[in-house]
């Protein structure tokens, strides 16, 4: 499939996916999705992802000018775009065994937010800015964000970004825990690179394996959850990547981890 | 029971927002069994006028809320009864029936915190969906401390998932005074303003809210309760259902039509 509304390039272990339709500011529409769905399915030996805009937004969420209303009569079933799309596609991003980092590059509205809260690493320009758009045109958030939301930075901040639908500027969004960093506009592609780069280098595999331990944490009390950090160690403990870890930890000089 | 006769508390409406005001100040607003009942029908008169899409609650005097009213007479007071059973029987009576009732109004609600919020007070000022408080305000989860209770109306539940459990930890362990400032900077609540801002400030998110989706605003609620306890995959069904609601709503069409004409939406709440 040749990418229009997209770019994936993948180079040294780092897939970058950039969302391409700068005049839309990126937002979502049909082909998007397509594209995105199949530029997932070929990461090839990627070891990390890195989502990112071009131009001056981030995403904007769904493209609302290819909104039509419903014909007289007719009810419109917003939710089987989820059910198709938007869903599917935050499934994936989580389920993905390798890290991912959204380099949120301007303003990430409604679902393009959502978007980027489902990466497990934010970093943001400074200049960018977050926005849960869906109140003001009468919707609920959507593709994870109310999952998100509350336990990014409790439920007091969510109910106010959720209800009120103003701008948080990216600074805010760091000082309150919503992103990992804000960075200047000029350093956000080449922060974005240096942990891309590290992770491409890191042990792979157990870094999945700490996205599991993470998600499932929400779901389970404490007793539950020393067993599955019991079971995950297991794995863990059983990659190539672990012995190296130890070995080089041993000879005093730094590891040179090859994802398995 | 007649609005016009409340003793403990105010109701009023401008516009699409009601106000419910604490009004014991005498005892900084602590809750006795006549306020108790009195919030209950205030709040169902709210909820049957649909006209009324914001509610915004505050108090008298200089406290918001003292939480539960020990010198009430018969309060916790032994009548040759298991002093927990009765305390227990008084929460299912009426306590956790008010909370239940704020939990679930169907429409927006604003919380301007003026002065302490204390014991029980903390619980019912963080049911609010925005809660704002004036920068002399304070909240003190008093009850272990001070009393050797656990903390609730809610609050054992509300402030570990708006503060974190370090901090939910420390503030009912010690009973210290938590400042709005440090409220605010933590995310316990929304914003701190200074004291004079207080009201002008709550009365404008209210208006706002007033004017907003109001079907949209209740599922985006509901949303928002519900996330706790659902995994990931369980939240992503649940968007799916309410958007589908959502998506037939009067003023999601009206959204889009005022945002692709660039102008602003005029919500009727349906």
């Amino acid at each position: 499939m040749s990418f229009e509304t997209i770019t994936l390039d993948i180079k040294d272990h780092v897939a970058t996916l950039t969302l391409n339709r700068p005049e839309r500011l990126n937002s979502f529409n049909n082909r998007m999705h397509e594209e995105l769905r199949a530029a997932l399915q070929q990461l090839g030996d990627a070891r990390c992802l890195v989502i990112t805009g071009a131009g001056r937004g981030f995403c904007a969420g769904a493209d609302l000018s290819e909104q039509k209303p419903p014909a007289p009569g007719q009810s419109l079933d917003l939710g089987a775009a989820l059910e198709k799309q938007y869903n599917p596609l935050i499934k994936t991003l989580r389920d993905l065994p390798l890290p991912t980092v959204a380099a949120v590059n301007g303003p990430a509205a409604g679902a393009g937010m959502s978007l980027a809260l489902a990466c497990d690493i934010i970093l943001a320009a400074r200049s960018a800015s977050f926005l849960q758009a869906f109140c003001n045109i009468g919707l609920v958030p959507d593709a994870g964000s109310t999952y998100h939301l509350p336990r990014l930075i409790g439920r007091q901040r969510a109910a106010g970004m959720a209800l009120l639908g103003e701008k948080l500027p990216a600074e805010t969004a760091a000082a309150w825990g919503l992103v990992w960093k804000c960075v200047d506009d000029d350093k956000l592609m080449s922060e974005a690179g240096a942990m891309a780069a590290k992770f491409a280098s890191g042990p792979t595999k157990g870094l999945a394996l700490i996205k599991q331990a993470l998600q499932k944490s929400w779901d389970h009390d404490l007793s539950q959850q020393l067993d599955l950090e019991r079971d995950l160690q297991r794995q863990a403990g059983r990659t190539e990547d672990f012995m190296e870890g130890v070995t080089a930890f041993i000879q005093k000089r730094p590891a040179r981890f090859k994802g398995r | 029971m007649n609005g016009l006769l409340y003793t403990t508390i105010q109701l009023a409406s401008t516009g699409g927002v009601a106000t419910i005001t604490l009004n014991r100040p005498q005892r900084l607003n602590a809750l006795n069994a006549v306020m108790i009942g009195e919030l209950r029908h205030a709040l169902k008169a709210v909820t049957d006028s649909p006209a009324l899409r914001c509610l915004l609650l505050t108090g008298t005097g200089r406290g918001f809320c003292a939480g539960a009213d020990l010198v009430e007479p018969g309060g916790t007071s032994a009548s040759g009864r298991d002093t927990g059973d009765v305390i227990a029987e008084r929460m299912d009576a009426m306590w956790n029936p008010l909370m239940r009732d704020l939990a679930a109004l169907p429409i927006p609600v604003v919380v301007a915190v003026n002065g302490p919020a204390a014991g029980g007070g903390v619980g019912l000022a963080l049911t609010g969906d925005i809660v704002i408080a004036a920068k002399s305000a304070y909240f003190a989860m008093v009850f272990g401390p001070q009393l050797g209770l656990v903390p609730d109306l809610g609050s054992s539940w509300l402030v570990p998932h708006l503060a974190g459990l370090g901090r939910a930890a420390a503030l009912a362990l010690t009973g210290e005074r938590f400042s709005a400032k440090a409220a605010a900077a933590t995310g316990l609540i929304w914003r701190c303003t200074e004291d004079a801002a207080l009201l002008p400030e709550a009365t404008r998110i209210a208006e706002r809210l007033s004017r907003g989706p109001t079907a949209g605003l209740k599922l985006i609620k509901q949303a928002l309760a519900q996330s706790w306890q659902n995994s990931l995959e369980q939240q992503l069904g649940l968007e799916r259902e309410l958007q589908r609601q959502a998506g037939d709503t009067a003023d999601f069409v009206e959204g889009v039509a005022a945002f692709q004409a660039k102008r602003q939406p005029i919500f009727k709440g349906q």
